[in-house]
Protein backbone atom coordinates (compact mmCIF):
# COMPACT_ATOMS: atom_id res chain seq x y z
CA UNK A 1 0.00 0.00 0.00
CA UNK A 2 1.18 3.05 -1.40
CA UNK A 3 -0.17 6.40 0.35
CA UNK A 4 0.23 9.79 0.60
CA UNK A 5 -1.27 12.30 2.52
CA UNK A 6 -1.78 16.23 2.42
CA UNK A 7 0.44 16.55 0.37
CA UNK A 8 1.62 20.42 -0.19
CA UNK A 9 4.30 21.62 -2.27
CA UNK A 10 5.24 25.49 -2.82
CA UNK A 11 7.67 27.00 -5.08
CA UNK A 12 8.59 29.80 -3.23
CA UNK A 13 5.33 31.36 -2.64
CA UNK A 14 3.49 29.48 -5.04
CA UNK A 15 1.21 26.51 -3.98
CA UNK A 16 1.84 23.59 -6.34
CA UNK A 17 0.21 21.18 -4.57
CA UNK A 18 -2.49 22.04 -1.93
CA UNK A 19 -3.09 19.23 0.06
CA UNK A 20 -3.24 16.25 -2.15
CA UNK A 21 -3.70 12.96 -0.87
CA UNK A 22 -3.37 9.46 -2.99
CA UNK A 23 -3.57 6.46 -2.05
CA UNK A 24 -2.53 2.89 -4.44
CA UNK A 25 -3.16 -0.52 -3.33
CA UNK A 26 -0.63 -2.91 -4.13
CA UNK A 27 -2.42 -4.57 -7.02
CA UNK A 28 -3.31 -0.69 -8.50
CA UNK A 29 -3.50 1.22 -11.45
CA UNK A 30 -4.22 4.54 -10.44
CA UNK A 31 -4.77 7.54 -13.13
CA UNK A 32 -4.00 11.42 -12.06
CA UNK A 33 -5.28 13.99 -14.53
CA UNK A 34 -4.64 17.17 -14.79
CA UNK A 35 -4.15 20.26 -17.20
CA UNK A 36 -1.05 21.63 -17.93
CA UNK A 37 0.82 23.06 -14.57
CA UNK A 38 -2.22 21.48 -12.97
CA UNK A 39 0.61 19.56 -10.63
CA UNK A 40 1.20 16.22 -11.72
CA UNK A 41 4.82 16.36 -12.55
CA UNK A 42 5.25 18.06 -9.13
CA UNK A 43 3.56 15.56 -7.79
CA UNK A 44 5.12 12.56 -9.45
CA UNK A 45 8.34 14.26 -8.03
CA UNK A 46 7.56 14.72 -4.69
CA UNK A 47 6.51 10.89 -5.04
CA UNK A 48 9.50 9.65 -6.12
CA UNK A 49 12.50 12.19 -4.36
CA UNK A 50 13.31 14.02 -6.92
CA UNK A 51 11.92 16.72 -5.90
CA UNK A 52 14.17 16.50 -2.38
CA UNK A 53 16.85 17.00 -5.57
CA UNK A 54 15.54 20.06 -7.16
CA UNK A 55 14.66 21.61 -3.77
CA UNK A 56 18.84 21.21 -2.91
CA UNK A 57 19.92 22.53 -6.38
CA UNK A 58 17.39 25.63 -6.02
CA UNK A 59 18.85 26.50 -2.52
CA UNK A 60 22.55 25.86 -3.54
CA UNK A 61 21.97 28.14 -6.65
CA UNK A 62 19.92 30.60 -4.71
CA UNK A 63 16.54 30.24 -7.12
CA UNK A 64 13.33 29.25 -5.70
CA UNK A 65 12.48 28.03 -2.15
CA UNK A 66 10.85 24.93 -2.28
CA UNK A 67 8.83 23.90 0.92
CA UNK A 68 7.23 20.54 1.07
CA UNK A 69 4.74 19.56 3.72
CA UNK A 70 2.57 15.82 4.34
CA UNK A 71 3.46 12.31 4.36
CA UNK A 72 4.45 9.18 2.05
CA UNK A 73 3.99 5.93 3.15
CA UNK A 74 4.87 3.02 1.98
CA UNK A 75 4.06 -0.49 3.31
CA UNK A 76 4.26 1.39 7.16
CA UNK A 77 7.16 3.39 6.90
CA UNK A 78 7.63 6.85 5.79
CA UNK A 79 9.19 7.92 2.89
CA UNK A 80 9.32 11.87 3.11
CA UNK A 81 12.67 12.44 3.89
CA UNK A 82 14.00 9.29 2.13
CA UNK A 83 16.26 10.23 -0.85
CA UNK A 84 15.05 9.12 -4.61
CA UNK A 85 18.08 6.40 -5.05
CA UNK A 86 16.51 4.94 -1.56
CA UNK A 87 13.14 5.15 -2.25
CA UNK A 88 13.78 3.08 -5.48
CA UNK A 89 15.58 0.56 -3.43
CA UNK A 90 12.39 0.26 -1.42
CA UNK A 91 10.75 -0.01 -4.62
CA UNK A 92 9.08 3.01 -5.65
CA UNK A 93 10.58 3.48 -9.31
CA UNK A 94 10.09 6.88 -11.39
CA UNK A 95 9.85 6.65 -15.57
CA UNK A 96 10.07 10.37 -15.90
CA UNK A 97 7.96 12.68 -17.85
CA UNK A 98 9.64 13.05 -21.46
CA UNK A 99 11.70 9.54 -20.73
CA UNK A 100 14.82 11.25 -20.56
CA UNK A 101 16.76 8.13 -21.91
CA UNK A 102 20.17 7.86 -22.01
CA UNK A 103 20.48 9.10 -26.20
CA UNK A 104 24.44 7.79 -26.52
CA UNK A 105 23.67 4.83 -24.87
CA UNK A 106 22.33 1.83 -27.09
CA UNK A 107 19.11 0.36 -25.98
CA UNK A 108 20.77 -2.64 -24.00
CA UNK A 109 22.91 -0.28 -22.49
CA UNK A 110 19.95 1.78 -21.81
CA UNK A 111 18.28 -0.69 -19.40
CA UNK A 112 21.04 -2.15 -18.24
CA UNK A 113 22.01 0.69 -16.50
CA UNK A 114 18.19 0.50 -14.91
CA UNK A 115 19.21 -2.81 -13.93
CA UNK A 116 21.76 -1.28 -10.93
CA UNK A 117 19.54 -2.90 -8.31
CA UNK A 118 19.14 -6.04 -9.75
CA UNK A 119 21.22 -9.04 -8.91
CA UNK A 120 22.21 -11.15 -12.21
CA UNK A 121 19.48 -13.53 -12.68
CA UNK A 122 16.55 -11.32 -12.04
CA UNK A 123 18.67 -8.70 -14.51
CA UNK A 124 18.07 -11.54 -17.30
CA UNK A 125 14.63 -11.99 -16.32
CA UNK A 126 13.38 -8.59 -16.27
CA UNK A 127 15.67 -8.08 -19.91
CA UNK A 128 13.69 -10.77 -21.01
CA UNK A 129 10.19 -9.58 -20.02
CA UNK A 130 11.07 -6.53 -21.44
CA UNK A 131 11.74 -7.72 -24.70
CA UNK A 132 8.86 -9.36 -25.02
CA UNK A 133 6.15 -7.19 -23.65
CA UNK A 134 8.17 -4.44 -25.89
CA UNK A 135 8.98 -6.64 -29.15
CA UNK A 136 11.15 -3.72 -31.11
CA UNK A 137 13.76 -3.09 -28.44
CA UNK A 138 14.58 -6.50 -29.01
CA UNK A 139 15.37 -6.06 -32.37
CA UNK A 140 16.86 -2.40 -31.64
CA UNK A 141 18.65 -3.54 -28.75
CA UNK A 142 22.55 -2.38 -30.65
CA UNK A 143 20.95 1.15 -31.74
CA UNK A 144 21.57 4.21 -29.67
CA UNK A 145 18.79 5.18 -27.75
CA UNK A 146 18.99 8.84 -29.31
CA UNK A 147 17.96 7.43 -32.87
CA UNK A 148 14.53 5.88 -31.50
CA UNK A 149 11.66 6.72 -32.21
CA UNK A 150 9.48 8.81 -29.66
CA UNK A 151 7.33 5.69 -29.17
CA UNK A 152 10.26 3.42 -28.98
CA UNK A 153 11.94 5.90 -26.61
CA UNK A 154 8.66 6.00 -24.02
CA UNK A 155 9.43 1.83 -24.28
CA UNK A 156 12.47 1.83 -23.56
CA UNK A 157 12.16 4.33 -20.41
CA UNK A 158 9.30 2.23 -19.00
CA UNK A 159 11.77 -0.74 -19.78
CA UNK A 160 14.59 0.59 -18.09
CA UNK A 161 12.27 1.73 -14.97
CA UNK A 162 11.23 -2.19 -15.10
CA UNK A 163 14.73 -3.05 -15.01
CA UNK A 164 15.04 -1.54 -11.35
CA UNK A 165 12.53 -3.88 -9.84
CA UNK A 166 9.63 -1.92 -8.84
CA UNK A 167 6.73 -2.64 -6.84
CA UNK A 168 5.53 0.72 -7.28
CA UNK A 169 6.14 2.29 -10.60
CA UNK A 170 5.42 5.87 -11.28
CA UNK A 171 4.28 6.65 -14.71
CA UNK A 172 4.86 10.29 -15.83
CA UNK A 173 3.01 11.02 -18.93
CA UNK A 174 3.95 8.37 -20.67
CA UNK A 175 1.65 9.22 -23.82
CA UNK A 176 3.05 12.52 -24.24
CA UNK A 177 3.54 13.10 -27.98
CA UNK A 178 2.64 9.63 -29.46
CA UNK A 179 -0.12 8.82 -32.03
CA UNK A 180 -3.10 6.68 -30.97
CA UNK A 181 -1.74 3.45 -32.41
CA UNK A 182 1.05 3.85 -30.34
CA UNK A 183 -0.64 5.41 -27.06
CA UNK A 184 -3.05 1.73 -27.03
CA UNK A 185 0.18 -0.80 -27.26
CA UNK A 186 1.16 1.11 -24.53
CA UNK A 187 -1.37 1.61 -22.62
CA UNK A 188 -1.84 -2.73 -23.22
CA UNK A 189 1.55 -3.13 -22.21
CA UNK A 190 0.84 -1.19 -18.79
CA UNK A 191 -2.08 -2.98 -18.11
CA UNK A 192 0.27 -6.00 -18.74
CA UNK A 193 3.03 -5.41 -16.50
CA UNK A 194 0.27 -4.84 -13.68
CA UNK A 195 -0.78 -8.36 -14.18
CA UNK A 196 1.95 -10.19 -14.92
CA UNK A 197 4.92 -8.30 -12.35
CA UNK A 198 2.25 -7.47 -9.34
CA UNK A 199 3.22 -3.93 -9.64
CA UNK A 200 1.12 -1.46 -8.78
CA UNK A 201 1.00 1.68 -11.00
CA UNK A 202 0.23 5.60 -10.46
CA UNK A 203 -0.13 7.06 -14.09
CA UNK A 204 -0.69 10.17 -15.14
CA UNK A 205 -1.86 11.94 -17.92
CA UNK A 206 -3.10 15.10 -19.61
CA UNK A 207 -5.87 13.20 -21.67
CA UNK A 208 -7.56 10.92 -19.99
CA UNK A 209 -9.47 8.94 -22.63
CA UNK A 210 -7.20 6.13 -23.48
CA UNK A 211 -5.97 5.19 -20.16
CA UNK A 212 -9.36 5.29 -18.61
CA UNK A 213 -10.80 1.70 -19.18
CA UNK A 214 -7.03 0.39 -17.41
CA UNK A 215 -7.45 2.44 -14.24
CA UNK A 216 -9.08 0.94 -10.80
CA UNK A 217 -9.45 4.88 -9.56
CA UNK A 218 -8.48 8.31 -10.77
CA UNK A 219 -7.93 11.37 -9.33
CA UNK A 220 -8.76 14.89 -11.45
CA UNK A 221 -6.15 17.79 -10.27
CA UNK A 222 -6.40 21.06 -11.09
CA UNK A 223 -4.46 23.81 -9.92
CA UNK A 224 -2.58 21.96 -7.25
CA UNK A 225 -5.68 20.64 -5.83
CA UNK A 226 -7.55 17.12 -6.12
CA UNK A 227 -11.27 18.19 -6.84
CA UNK A 228 -12.43 14.86 -8.07
CA UNK A 229 -11.75 11.25 -7.12
CA UNK A 230 -13.50 8.30 -8.56
CA UNK A 231 -13.09 4.75 -9.69
CA UNK A 232 -13.18 5.17 -13.34
CA UNK A 233 -17.27 4.63 -13.97
CA UNK A 234 -17.73 7.26 -11.47
CA UNK A 235 -14.79 9.58 -13.08
CA UNK A 236 -16.52 8.86 -16.68
CA UNK A 237 -20.42 9.63 -15.71
CA UNK A 238 -18.86 12.65 -13.82
CA UNK A 239 -20.41 15.60 -16.47
CA UNK A 240 -17.62 18.13 -15.52
CA UNK A 241 -15.02 15.45 -16.03
CA UNK A 242 -16.86 14.03 -19.42
CA UNK A 243 -16.31 17.65 -20.91
CA UNK A 244 -12.84 18.68 -19.83
CA UNK A 245 -10.91 15.19 -20.16
CA UNK A 246 -12.97 13.18 -22.75
CA UNK A 247 -13.53 16.33 -25.15
CA UNK A 248 -17.04 15.27 -25.49
CA UNK B 1 -2.70 23.30 18.60
CA UNK B 2 0.82 23.67 19.42
CA UNK B 3 2.71 24.92 16.26
CA UNK B 4 5.55 22.74 14.80
CA UNK B 5 8.24 24.01 12.45
CA UNK B 6 6.60 21.52 9.87
CA UNK B 7 3.15 23.90 9.77
CA UNK B 8 5.54 26.89 9.10
CA UNK B 9 7.64 27.93 5.80
CA UNK B 10 9.62 31.25 5.17
CA UNK B 11 8.01 33.58 2.81
CA UNK B 12 10.13 35.63 0.67
CA UNK B 13 8.48 38.89 -0.37
CA UNK B 14 9.27 42.68 -2.61
CA UNK B 15 9.73 45.06 -0.24
CA UNK B 16 7.46 47.56 -0.66
CA UNK B 17 9.89 50.13 -1.42
CA UNK B 18 11.60 47.98 -4.56
CA UNK B 19 7.62 47.29 -5.66
CA UNK B 20 7.12 51.65 -5.79
CA UNK B 21 10.60 52.16 -7.40
CA UNK B 22 9.58 50.07 -10.05
CA UNK B 23 6.70 51.61 -10.95
CA UNK B 24 6.23 55.90 -12.05
CA UNK B 25 6.95 56.74 -7.76
CA UNK B 26 10.89 56.29 -8.64
CA UNK B 27 10.73 59.46 -10.02
CA UNK B 28 8.46 61.36 -7.79
CA UNK B 29 9.94 60.80 -4.22
CA UNK B 30 13.47 61.00 -2.74
CA UNK B 31 12.64 57.84 -0.95
CA UNK B 32 12.44 56.10 -3.65
CA UNK B 33 15.14 57.55 -6.05
CA UNK B 34 17.63 56.47 -2.78
CA UNK B 35 16.88 53.31 -3.04
CA UNK B 36 17.00 53.09 -6.69
CA UNK B 37 20.12 55.11 -6.91
CA UNK B 38 21.98 54.51 -3.89
CA UNK B 39 23.80 50.68 -4.98
CA UNK B 40 24.53 52.37 -8.30
CA UNK B 41 26.02 55.20 -6.57
CA UNK B 42 28.03 53.30 -3.50
CA UNK B 43 29.60 51.18 -6.80
CA UNK B 44 30.46 54.56 -8.79
CA UNK B 45 31.82 56.88 -5.78
CA UNK B 46 33.32 53.80 -4.21
CA UNK B 47 35.17 52.96 -7.61
CA UNK B 48 36.38 56.66 -8.18
CA UNK B 49 37.26 57.14 -4.53
CA UNK B 50 39.63 54.47 -4.01
CA UNK B 51 42.71 55.83 -5.83
CA UNK B 52 42.36 58.83 -3.18
CA UNK B 53 41.93 56.58 -0.44
CA UNK B 54 45.02 54.90 -1.16
CA UNK B 55 46.95 57.99 -1.95
CA UNK B 56 49.34 57.52 0.87
CA UNK B 57 50.13 53.57 -0.46
CA UNK B 58 51.32 54.23 -4.14
CA UNK B 59 51.77 50.34 -4.36
CA UNK B 60 48.45 49.44 -3.23
CA UNK B 61 47.22 52.59 -6.18
CA UNK B 62 48.90 50.34 -8.80
CA UNK B 63 47.36 47.31 -7.39
CA UNK B 64 43.73 49.33 -7.92
CA UNK B 65 44.83 49.53 -11.47
CA UNK B 66 45.98 45.91 -12.17
CA UNK B 67 42.31 45.47 -10.40
CA UNK B 68 40.96 47.14 -13.17
CA UNK B 69 42.57 45.49 -16.18
CA UNK B 70 41.29 42.66 -14.63
CA UNK B 71 37.66 44.09 -13.70
CA UNK B 72 37.59 44.64 -17.58
CA UNK B 73 38.35 41.32 -18.55
CA UNK B 74 36.26 39.50 -16.17
CA UNK B 75 33.17 42.22 -17.35
CA UNK B 76 33.61 40.93 -20.79
CA UNK B 77 34.09 37.17 -19.45
CA UNK B 78 30.93 37.56 -17.64
CA UNK B 79 28.97 39.26 -20.24
CA UNK B 80 30.18 36.21 -22.73
CA UNK B 81 29.14 33.40 -20.87
CA UNK B 82 26.29 34.37 -18.94
CA UNK B 83 24.37 36.48 -21.87
CA UNK B 84 25.79 35.52 -24.87
CA UNK B 85 26.53 31.75 -23.93
CA UNK B 86 30.58 31.33 -25.06
CA UNK B 87 32.95 30.75 -22.62
CA UNK B 88 35.27 32.12 -23.51
CA UNK B 89 39.70 31.55 -22.10
CA UNK B 90 40.77 34.07 -24.49
CA UNK B 91 41.41 36.13 -22.09
CA UNK B 92 45.03 35.97 -22.02
CA UNK B 93 44.99 36.39 -25.94
CA UNK B 94 42.89 40.01 -25.77
CA UNK B 95 45.03 41.46 -22.91
CA UNK B 96 48.56 40.03 -25.39
CA UNK B 97 47.29 41.09 -28.50
CA UNK B 98 46.33 44.78 -26.80
CA UNK B 99 49.03 45.53 -25.16
CA UNK B 100 51.63 44.08 -28.56
CA UNK B 101 49.45 46.28 -30.94
CA UNK B 102 49.84 49.47 -28.02
CA UNK B 103 53.96 48.86 -27.82
CA UNK B 104 54.25 48.42 -31.74
CA UNK B 105 52.67 51.55 -32.79
CA UNK B 106 54.30 53.33 -29.57
CA UNK B 107 57.84 52.55 -30.67
CA UNK B 108 57.18 51.55 -34.65
CA UNK B 109 55.24 55.01 -35.22
CA UNK B 110 56.31 57.09 -32.37
CA UNK B 111 52.19 57.42 -31.41
CA UNK B 112 51.82 59.04 -27.87
CA UNK B 113 49.81 56.73 -25.48
CA UNK B 114 46.92 59.14 -25.81
CA UNK B 115 46.59 57.83 -29.71
CA UNK B 116 47.54 54.01 -29.02
CA UNK B 117 45.35 52.78 -26.56
CA UNK B 118 42.03 53.96 -28.50
CA UNK B 119 43.63 52.34 -31.62
CA UNK B 120 44.92 49.25 -29.67
CA UNK B 121 41.14 48.77 -28.05
CA UNK B 122 39.40 49.05 -31.30
CA UNK B 123 41.62 47.41 -33.94
CA UNK B 124 42.89 44.80 -31.43
CA UNK B 125 38.83 44.10 -31.36
CA UNK B 126 38.71 43.52 -34.57
CA UNK B 127 41.61 41.68 -34.91
CA UNK B 128 40.95 39.40 -32.09
CA UNK B 129 37.34 38.77 -33.48
CA UNK B 130 39.14 37.94 -37.02
CA UNK B 131 40.73 35.18 -35.55
CA UNK B 132 37.85 33.84 -33.44
CA UNK B 133 35.29 33.64 -36.21
CA UNK B 134 35.93 30.56 -37.11
CA UNK B 135 35.58 28.84 -34.10
CA UNK B 136 32.19 30.97 -33.49
CA UNK B 137 29.65 27.86 -34.39
CA UNK B 138 31.15 25.68 -31.12
CA UNK B 139 29.50 25.93 -28.21
CA UNK B 140 30.43 24.99 -24.73
CA UNK B 141 33.35 23.49 -23.53
CA UNK B 142 34.88 23.07 -26.99
CA UNK B 143 34.35 26.92 -27.42
CA UNK B 144 36.44 27.28 -24.11
CA UNK B 145 39.00 24.81 -25.37
CA UNK B 146 39.73 26.25 -28.55
CA UNK B 147 40.32 29.91 -27.25
CA UNK B 148 42.20 28.52 -24.74
CA UNK B 149 44.53 27.65 -27.50
CA UNK B 150 44.67 31.12 -28.82
CA UNK B 151 47.08 32.74 -25.75
CA UNK B 152 49.16 29.48 -25.72
CA UNK B 153 49.90 29.66 -29.42
CA UNK B 154 50.19 33.33 -29.76
CA UNK B 155 53.46 33.20 -26.66
CA UNK B 156 54.63 30.17 -28.35
CA UNK B 157 54.41 31.64 -32.24
CA UNK B 158 56.13 34.99 -31.18
CA UNK B 159 59.01 32.80 -29.31
CA UNK B 160 59.71 30.51 -32.67
CA UNK B 161 59.36 33.75 -35.18
CA UNK B 162 61.57 35.93 -32.70
CA UNK B 163 59.35 38.38 -34.03
CA UNK B 164 58.01 41.66 -32.13
CA UNK B 165 61.51 40.95 -29.77
CA UNK B 166 61.07 37.87 -29.16
CA UNK B 167 61.40 36.49 -25.69
CA UNK B 168 62.62 39.42 -24.89
CA UNK B 169 59.34 41.61 -25.56
CA UNK B 170 59.45 45.07 -26.53
CA UNK B 171 61.04 47.37 -24.27
CA UNK B 172 61.23 51.38 -23.55
CA UNK B 173 57.04 51.77 -23.63
CA UNK B 174 56.39 55.16 -23.07
CA UNK B 175 54.80 55.88 -19.51
CA UNK B 176 51.37 57.42 -19.20
CA UNK B 177 53.26 60.54 -17.51
CA UNK B 178 50.66 61.46 -15.36
CA UNK B 179 50.21 58.02 -13.05
CA UNK B 180 46.33 59.79 -12.14
CA UNK B 181 45.93 59.65 -15.80
CA UNK B 182 46.41 55.56 -15.34
CA UNK B 183 44.46 55.03 -12.65
CA UNK B 184 41.29 57.56 -13.64
CA UNK B 185 41.74 56.27 -17.22
CA UNK B 186 41.11 52.55 -16.25
CA UNK B 187 38.38 53.07 -13.20
CA UNK B 188 36.42 55.12 -15.95
CA UNK B 189 36.84 52.62 -18.38
CA UNK B 190 35.43 49.76 -15.84
CA UNK B 191 32.76 52.08 -15.50
CA UNK B 192 31.54 52.70 -19.07
CA UNK B 193 32.01 49.15 -19.57
CA UNK B 194 29.91 47.95 -16.72
CA UNK B 195 27.20 50.52 -17.38
CA UNK B 196 26.86 49.92 -21.50
CA UNK B 197 26.94 46.68 -21.36
CA UNK B 198 24.26 46.51 -18.74
CA UNK B 199 22.39 48.96 -21.07
CA UNK B 200 23.02 47.17 -24.24
CA UNK B 201 21.23 44.04 -22.31
CA UNK B 202 17.77 45.24 -21.83
CA UNK B 203 17.90 46.23 -25.22
CA UNK B 204 16.65 44.61 -28.18
CA UNK B 205 20.03 42.94 -29.13
CA UNK B 206 20.62 42.26 -25.40
CA UNK B 207 17.39 40.24 -26.32
CA UNK B 208 18.62 38.38 -29.25
CA UNK B 209 22.19 37.82 -27.11
CA UNK B 210 20.34 36.20 -24.99
CA UNK B 211 18.71 34.15 -26.78
CA UNK B 212 21.27 33.10 -28.55
CA UNK B 213 22.43 31.52 -25.15
CA UNK B 214 19.36 30.14 -24.35
CA UNK B 215 18.16 28.52 -27.47
CA UNK B 216 20.36 29.22 -30.90
CA UNK B 217 18.41 26.90 -32.95
CA UNK B 218 15.28 29.05 -32.24
CA UNK B 219 16.82 31.94 -32.94
CA UNK B 220 17.82 30.83 -36.18
CA UNK B 221 14.50 29.81 -36.90
CA UNK B 222 13.47 33.58 -36.41
CA UNK B 223 15.86 34.68 -39.12
CA UNK B 224 18.38 36.05 -37.40
CA UNK B 225 21.83 35.28 -38.15
CA UNK B 226 23.75 33.98 -34.92
CA UNK B 227 27.14 34.22 -35.64
CA UNK B 228 26.80 37.84 -36.16
CA UNK B 229 25.57 38.46 -32.83
CA UNK B 230 28.36 35.99 -31.25
CA UNK B 231 31.61 38.12 -33.10
CA UNK B 232 29.63 40.74 -31.84
CA UNK B 233 29.50 39.85 -28.39
CA UNK B 234 33.17 38.36 -29.00
CA UNK B 235 34.03 41.55 -30.14
CA UNK B 236 32.64 43.67 -26.88
CA UNK B 237 34.17 41.17 -24.61
CA UNK B 238 37.66 41.55 -26.71
CA UNK B 239 37.34 44.92 -26.78
CA UNK B 240 37.90 45.10 -23.24
CA UNK B 241 40.54 42.80 -22.88
CA UNK B 242 42.49 44.71 -25.55
CA UNK B 243 42.02 47.99 -23.73
CA UNK B 244 43.28 46.39 -20.37
CA UNK B 245 46.36 44.99 -22.52
CA UNK B 246 46.67 48.31 -24.19
CA UNK B 247 46.89 50.31 -20.66
CA UNK B 248 49.15 47.44 -19.35
CA UNK B 249 51.85 48.17 -21.88
CA UNK B 250 52.14 51.76 -20.65
CA UNK B 251 52.09 51.23 -16.89
CA UNK B 252 54.95 48.83 -17.17
CA UNK B 253 56.10 50.35 -20.03
CA UNK B 254 57.07 46.97 -21.90
CA UNK B 255 55.13 43.96 -23.66
CA UNK B 256 56.08 40.27 -23.69
CA UNK B 257 55.12 37.24 -23.25
CA UNK B 258 53.75 36.91 -20.05
CA UNK B 259 51.12 39.21 -21.29
CA UNK B 260 49.61 35.98 -23.14
CA UNK B 261 49.78 34.55 -19.84
CA UNK B 262 46.77 31.95 -18.53
CA UNK B 263 46.40 34.22 -15.23
CA UNK B 264 44.13 36.58 -17.64
CA UNK B 265 42.12 33.59 -18.62
CA UNK B 266 41.83 32.15 -15.51
CA UNK B 267 41.13 35.20 -13.18
CA UNK B 268 38.26 36.72 -14.43
CA UNK B 269 36.39 33.33 -14.28
CA UNK B 270 37.17 33.62 -10.53
CA UNK B 271 35.98 36.64 -10.27
CA UNK B 272 33.15 36.19 -12.12
CA UNK B 273 31.91 33.06 -9.74
CA UNK B 274 32.78 34.89 -6.59
CA UNK B 275 30.68 38.32 -7.63
CA UNK B 276 27.97 36.35 -9.25
CA UNK B 277 27.35 35.26 -12.87
CA UNK B 278 25.12 37.68 -15.16
CA UNK B 279 25.43 40.20 -12.80
CA UNK B 280 28.18 42.09 -14.51
CA UNK B 281 29.01 44.66 -11.63
CA UNK B 282 29.52 41.31 -9.93
CA UNK B 283 32.56 40.28 -11.32
CA UNK B 284 34.25 43.87 -10.61
CA UNK B 285 33.48 42.97 -7.26
CA UNK B 286 34.89 39.67 -7.59
CA UNK B 287 38.10 41.28 -8.82
CA UNK B 288 38.37 43.77 -5.99
CA UNK B 289 38.57 40.80 -3.71
CA UNK B 290 40.38 38.58 -5.51
CA UNK B 291 43.14 40.70 -7.23
CA UNK B 292 44.00 42.24 -3.79
CA UNK B 293 44.39 38.67 -1.59
CA UNK B 294 46.11 37.39 -4.87
CA UNK B 295 48.79 40.61 -4.15
CA UNK B 296 48.91 39.71 -0.44
CA UNK B 297 50.07 36.00 -1.59
CA UNK B 298 53.06 37.13 -3.36
CA UNK B 299 55.40 35.88 -0.86
CA UNK B 300 53.86 32.49 -1.08
CA UNK B 301 54.79 32.13 -4.89
CA UNK B 302 52.67 29.12 -6.83
CA UNK B 303 50.80 28.53 -3.50
CA UNK B 304 49.08 31.41 -4.41
CA UNK B 305 46.90 29.03 -7.18
CA UNK B 306 46.22 27.01 -4.59
CA UNK B 307 44.89 29.61 -2.21
CA UNK B 308 42.29 30.90 -5.51
CA UNK B 309 41.37 27.43 -5.64
CA UNK B 310 39.81 26.62 -2.53
CA UNK B 311 38.09 29.99 -2.33
CA UNK B 312 36.55 28.87 -5.69
CA UNK B 313 35.88 25.69 -4.49
CA UNK B 314 34.26 27.16 -1.61
CA UNK B 315 31.65 29.56 -3.84
CA UNK B 316 30.62 26.76 -6.08
CA UNK B 317 29.76 24.77 -3.49
CA UNK B 318 28.47 27.41 -0.64
CA UNK B 319 27.43 29.97 -2.50
CA UNK B 320 27.21 29.30 -6.37
CA UNK B 321 24.80 32.40 -6.77
CA UNK B 322 27.73 34.53 -5.80
CA UNK B 323 27.62 37.67 -4.29
CA UNK B 324 26.08 40.26 -6.09
CA UNK B 325 22.86 38.07 -6.65
CA UNK B 326 23.06 37.33 -2.95
CA UNK B 327 22.94 41.18 -1.95
CA UNK B 328 20.48 42.15 -4.87
CA UNK B 329 18.07 39.56 -3.39
CA UNK B 330 18.55 40.63 0.33
CA UNK B 331 18.30 44.35 -0.56
CA UNK B 332 15.14 43.97 -2.74
CA UNK B 333 13.05 41.23 -0.99
CA UNK B 334 12.51 40.47 2.79
CA UNK B 335 11.32 37.10 4.44
CA UNK B 336 9.19 36.02 7.46
CA UNK B 337 7.91 32.69 8.37
CA UNK B 338 4.17 31.93 7.54
CA UNK B 339 1.59 29.50 9.05
CA UNK B 340 0.76 26.72 5.72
Amino acid sequence: MFEARGLMVFYENMLALNNVSVACGADQIIGVFGANSAGKSTLMYTLSGIMLDIQKKEEMAGGERITMRGEIIYNGRDMMRLKPSERAKAGIVLCPERRRIFPESTVLENLMIGAYLADSRRTAQTLEYVFTIFAPLKRLSKRLGGFLSGGEQQMLAIGRALMAQPKQLLLDEPLLGLSPVVQYLLVKSIKEIRDQRNTAIIVSEQYARPVMPIIDYGYILENGASVVAGTNRELMDNPDVRSAYFGS
Amino acid sequence: MAETTQDRRKERLDRGIKVRTDSVYAISHWQEMTYMLAPRLVFILGLLALPLILSFFPYWQRVISIVCIYALLAVGFDFLANHVGLVSLGGGFYVGVGAYMAALLNLKFGLPPVVTVPIATFAGGVFCTLLFLPCLPLRGVYFAIVSLMFPLLAGRVIEALDIFGGTDGLLGVESFGNPWVERYLLIGSVLVAVFVLRRLLIEDVGLVFRGVKDNDQAVKASAINITVYKALGVYFASTLGCLGGACLTHIYMWAGLSQFALDYSIIPIAATVVGGGGTLIGSVLGCLILVPISEMLRDFGTLRIAVYALILTAFIVYKSEGLMNYGARKYEQFERWVRI
